[in-house]
């Protein structure tokens, strides 16, 4: 029984794989993409709760495909991964919704923490919005 | 007295949003409640991080420009959430916020990522037009070369420099930097292991870099140029020329490398394995120590013509060891590598900083012979650089087969010079002496465990605090200096670079210690007192010196400067008092200030909760209870037990699984009320004036307002608002696992007794509450009282307190007045309030 999916975006091959792994291990259901273009094929609305995704890669860089993320499925929550962090490149991140970052290297135990918490907020924005759903399907009824 | 009832009212109802739905309701709770969650979250995430950047500056310890970075981040976006999830709560206000965090923030971003400006100028020069007025163009030690080689009778080798400006160019040609920060940020500098990994990584990078084709042009143009000059093919030495290198403070010697016996094809090469060495792991440790930031080390390249040298050596202007009138010349065979790596028998001598430059010491016995008039042309030399540059310098010269004196660096003293211990110490008698003799390197004495340094292989494991012994003082070693309690080598001088390193770390060294690799053993404690030249067996804290003014590497370099800036924009608060008038959006300078004001309005606008949104009709249920008054329960989210009827009316308390709820309750039955107090005929009076007066006041006239009490709960959030008797009171409390985000509040107002009495009850209340933790503030006969981040267990007391107080304060205002009532309600207060906690202990 896994808990809940995520998507893995990283250039760098020996990261992405060994996240991958350990992700599995935690019980998540996980993929990897080892770019953005990549990523964006293999996303759609749902299908994914959270996604790990690396801001510096080549081709479109990870703000970038935040945004269209975002766009395609606003409820999925992104975690934002930055090596060299300025303060410029951390806040972008939150500008346009991602969920937070974290700083490469990162030990396990803050990275779950921050993707149990990504995946605690999507879930309760989707009930939230079920519920609305619920509400007004009710008031009136087609 | 119109005011009071207006008051009441204002408590009572909220002009807006007056009568949600219970979805309503419950959807503004829960969805509020997860805003200010993160908020207080967010809050505690910065404050950290701040906390940790002012101990990094007061510590003394060194710090990298990757600490600052991180940690500048970690605050800023922390403090953007908390902006975010204020102006969610407070329905978008305080847009100004917006703008403050948005200048602060530039400011910050500009700070930490000020790259070096471009550097105009020549990307390559010959050494005949470079002077100190090139510093930018040429690094340090070119520009300090070619201004020796202005100064009459100096003679410099030829050659030229590639600039920092080409430098430049190589890095923004392949987009250098971007990457470097990438694989430098990722660096624990602690790890030397990873250490040597990121720098192999960066040097990988820099070699396999391409160089722009017009300067690989102008590179090969200038050595053509020289090698028709002199008429014969020749060999360059490529030697750093860093910026920032050579500075009086921080001499980076040996930190870089230098190609010796170049020729034309291998010059593009050499020239990269130069700049490459910027990011040694030693140069990268010295400049983590130091606080210098490696966007700034644009390095200048030097191009020499190689010197055939017969002999070579090291001249120090002043004598390091303290003989003030004297200077001090080290000497060896051949070219001076020997001399500043220290694998060379390397002779010293004294010499008298005047004319005719007597000699009045010599040491050491190396094979060739430095003629007096040698020493008296060596001599001369310093005296007038010392002269040029205005400071005493330490040069480096070689002279060639034909006799000629060549100047190849001068640069100042980095460390001042230290008194000479008495010619002959004794050792102490009482002590095992392993070895005597040596060179003091850097004087002090250390203790620690011995461990032997031979390759690179040991240098990962070396422990911290171990006394560093090694057969050659190498600059490689330089990493450890900073780990090593001191230093002990079979080879060497004071005017090698690694001593040079030594003494600016402030690490005693021994050098020239003979037979110290066949002495010490691996692991074994020894004691090294560099300064009287003793090795002891073991621990001897009578030697062992107190570096009490050890003083920080950091100070005052690039590095900590800048964290000093950013610091200011970030750490000092101007917003203290919430209720000043210029406790405003619009006045908040620091992001400190930022989320001291976020912090402030969102508990208010939190804690206005339960005022805001009154009662939905229909969604709340009776509590079956014991007591005489109404107690109505509102679900906000998880209050009720999984197993209760929502279709019923009624709730009982054993169905209410609202933790502060149950507390405020057991307070308010842990004690049986004794009853209104006996009024005097006065006191009676008043209040029956203040109820004619307003007949919403009146106890017995019925009305909604009065009758019902009301609890707004979810599994760790209770509001409780009710009058009893003529007071009106609210509290409100979240008690979760998060330390953080647990508060309790109280307020309180109103009586029905004339003022002063109201206030004196107000004043009973204050006194007892401030006994048991809370802060309170009083304005005239109400009263607001708080206690947070406390432990679960204080909380529920808190609250059962409140209970117990909301109970038995009942109309006590009436009797506020009489002589001796003060008194004997605080003691029967204090005295019940004991009790009940002691009772809930022994329940627990």
């Amino acid at each position: 029984m896994t808990r809940y999916s995520v998507l893995v975006v990283d250039d760098e091959q020996d990261f992405r794989e060994i996240m991958v792994k350990k992700l599995r291990k935690k019980e998540l259901e996980c993929d990897g993409a080892p770019d953005g273009e990549t990523a964006l094929q293999m996303f759609s609305p749902g299908k994914y709760d959270v996604v790990l995704l690396d801001v510096k890669m080549p081709g479109r860089d990870g703000i970038e495909i935040l945004q269209e993320m975002k766009k395609i499925a606003p409820m999925t929550e992104v975690v934002m991964l930055t090596g060299h962090a300025s303060v410029e490149s951390g806040i972008n991140g939150i500008k346009f919704g991602a969920f937070d970052y974290l700083m490469k290297p990162m030990d396990m135990e803050r990275l779950m923490e921050k993707l149990d918490a990504a995946y605690e907020r999507k879930r309760s924005q989707q009930q939230k919005i079920e519920m609305a759903q619920i509400k007004k399907d009710m008031a009136m009824p087609s | 007295m119109k005011t009071l009832l207006a008051r009441l009212k204002r408590l009572f109802s909220s002009p807006a949003a007056a009568h949600p739905t219970l979805e309503e309701l419950q959807h503004l709770f829960t969805s509020r409640y997860l805003h200010f969650r993160e908020l207080l979250t967010a809050n505690n995430n910065a404050l950290e991080a701040m906390a940790e950047m002012e101990k990094a500056l007061l510590d003394g310890r060194s710090y990298s420009m990757a600490f600052i970075r991180a940690k500048s981040t970690i605050i800023t976006v922390n403090v953007f959430k908390m902006i975010d999830n204020l102006r969610y709560i407070a329905d978008g206000r305080y847009g100004q916020l917006v703008v403050a965090y948005r200048n602060i923030e530039k400011t910050i971003d500009e700070l930490i990522d000020q790259s070096r400006p471009a550097v105009e100028g020549d990307w390559v020069l010959p050494l005949t037009r470079v002077n100190r007025s090139l510093v930018e163009l040429s690094g340090e030690k070119m520009a300090n070369l070619g201004e020796a080689g202005t100064v009459k009778d100096i003679q410099i080798p030829e050659g030229f420099v590639i600039t920092s400006g080409a430098a430049q160019a190589v890095f923004s040609h392949n987009n250098l930097f971007t990457e470097i920060n990438r694989i430098i940020q990722q660096t624990d500098a602690r790890d030397l292991e990873d250490l040597h990994r990121r720098s192999h990584q960066v040097q990988k990078l820099i070699m396999a870099c391409s160089l722009p084709t017009e300067l690989e042009r102008l590179i090969k143009e200038q050595f053509d140029l020289l090698e028709n000059k002199i008429g014969r093919p020749i060999e360059v030495a490529v030697r750093s020329s860093g910026l920032g290198e050579d500075l009086g403070r921080a001499s980076f010697a040996g930190l870089y490398r230098t190609e010796l016996h170049i020729d034309r094809d291998q010059l593009i090469d050499a020239y990269k394995a130069v700049l490459a060495s910027t990011y040694s792991a030693r140069a990268m440790t010295y400049r983590l120590t130091k606080g210098y930031r490696h966007e700034q080390m644009l390095m200048g390249v030097g191009c020499l013509l190689m010197v055939e040298a017969a002999v070579s050596g090291v001249c120090y202007s002043r004598s390091m060891t303290g003989e003030r009138q004297c200077m001090e010349i080290f000497w060896a065979p051949g070219s001076g590598k020997g001399v500043v790596e220290g694998t060379k028998d390397t002779g010293r001598l004294l010499v008298k900083r005047h004319y005719p430059f007597e000699i009045i010491e010599k040491k050491g016995t190396p094979l060739s012979v430095l003629s007096d008039k040698q020493v008296t042309q060596i001599s001369e030399a310093a005296m007038k650089l010392e002269a040029r540059f205005g400071t005493e310098q330490d040069i480096e010269w070689s002279i060639d087969s034909s006799g000629s004196l060549f100047i190849l660096q001068s640069r100042p003293i980095s460390v001042s010079p230290w008194a000479q211990s008495q010619p002959d110490p004794a050792p102490l008698a009482d002590q095992q002496l392993l070895l005597r003799g040596g060179v003091t390197a850097c004087p002090g004495a250390e203790a620690g465990q011995v461990w032997v340094v031979r390759s690179t292989v040991d240098l990962l494991g070396f422990p911290h605090g171990a006394v560093l012994v090694v057969e050659h003082p190498l600059p490689e070693w330089a990493p450890l200096l900073r780990r090593a309690s001191a230093l002990i080598a079979t080879t060497g001088s004071v005017a090698g670079h690694l001593a040079t390193i030594a003494r600016e770390f402030n690490c005693p060294a021994l050098l020239g210690v003979r037979d110290a690799l066949n002495v010490l053993q691996n692991g074994q404690v020894v004691t090294v007192d560099a300064t009287s030249r003793f090795i002891y067996g073991d621990r001897v804290d009578q030697v062992i010196s107190c570096n009490v003014d050890k003083q920080n590497p950091m100070h005052n370099s690039p590095v900590e400067q800048t964290l000093k800036a950013v610091l200011s924009r970030i750490t000092p608060l101007t917003l203290t008092d919430p209720t000043s008038p210029f406790f405003r959006s619009s006045r908040c300078r620091t992001l400190h200030d930022i989320t001291r004001f976020c912090h402030e309005k969102a508990v208010v606008d939190m804690f206005g909760f339960g005022e805001r949104y009154r009662y939905v009709k229909g969604a709340a249920k009776r509590l079956v209870g014991n007591m005489p008054m109404e107690w109505w329960v509102i679900n906000l989210a998880d209050g009720f037990a999984a197993t209760y009827d929502a279709s019923n009316k009624y709730i009982l308390i054993d169905e209410i699984t609202c933790e502060p709820m149950l507390a405020i309750w057991q307070g308010m039955h842990a004690i049986p009320w004794a009853g209104p107090p006996r009024v005097n005929v006065r006191g009676m009076g008043a209040i029956l004036f203040q109820s004619t007066r307003n007949p919403g006041l009146d106890p017995a006239a019925p009305s909604a307002m009065v009758q019902k009490n009301y609890f707004l709960i979810s599994k760790n959030y209770c509001n409780l608002s009710f009058r009893l008797g003529y007071h009106y009171a609210t509290i409100e409390a979240y008690i979760s696992s998060l330390r953080t985000e647990r508060y309790v509040t109280f307020r309180f107002k109103g009586g029905a007794a004339d003022e002063s009495r109201r206030i004196a009850r107000v004043e009973l209340l204050a006194e007892l509450l401030v006994r048991h933790q809370f802060r309170v503030e009083k304005i005239g006969d109400s009263l607001a009282a708080r206690v947070e981040k406390r432990s679960q267990n204080v909380l529920y007391n808190c609250l059962k307190i409140l209970g117990y107080l909301s109970i038995h304060t009942r109309q006590i205002d009436m009797v506020m007045s009489a002589p001796g009532q003060m008194m004997r309600y605080r003691n029967k207060f204090n005295k019940e309030i004991k009790e009940m906690l002691s009772h809930g202990k022994r329940e627990n």
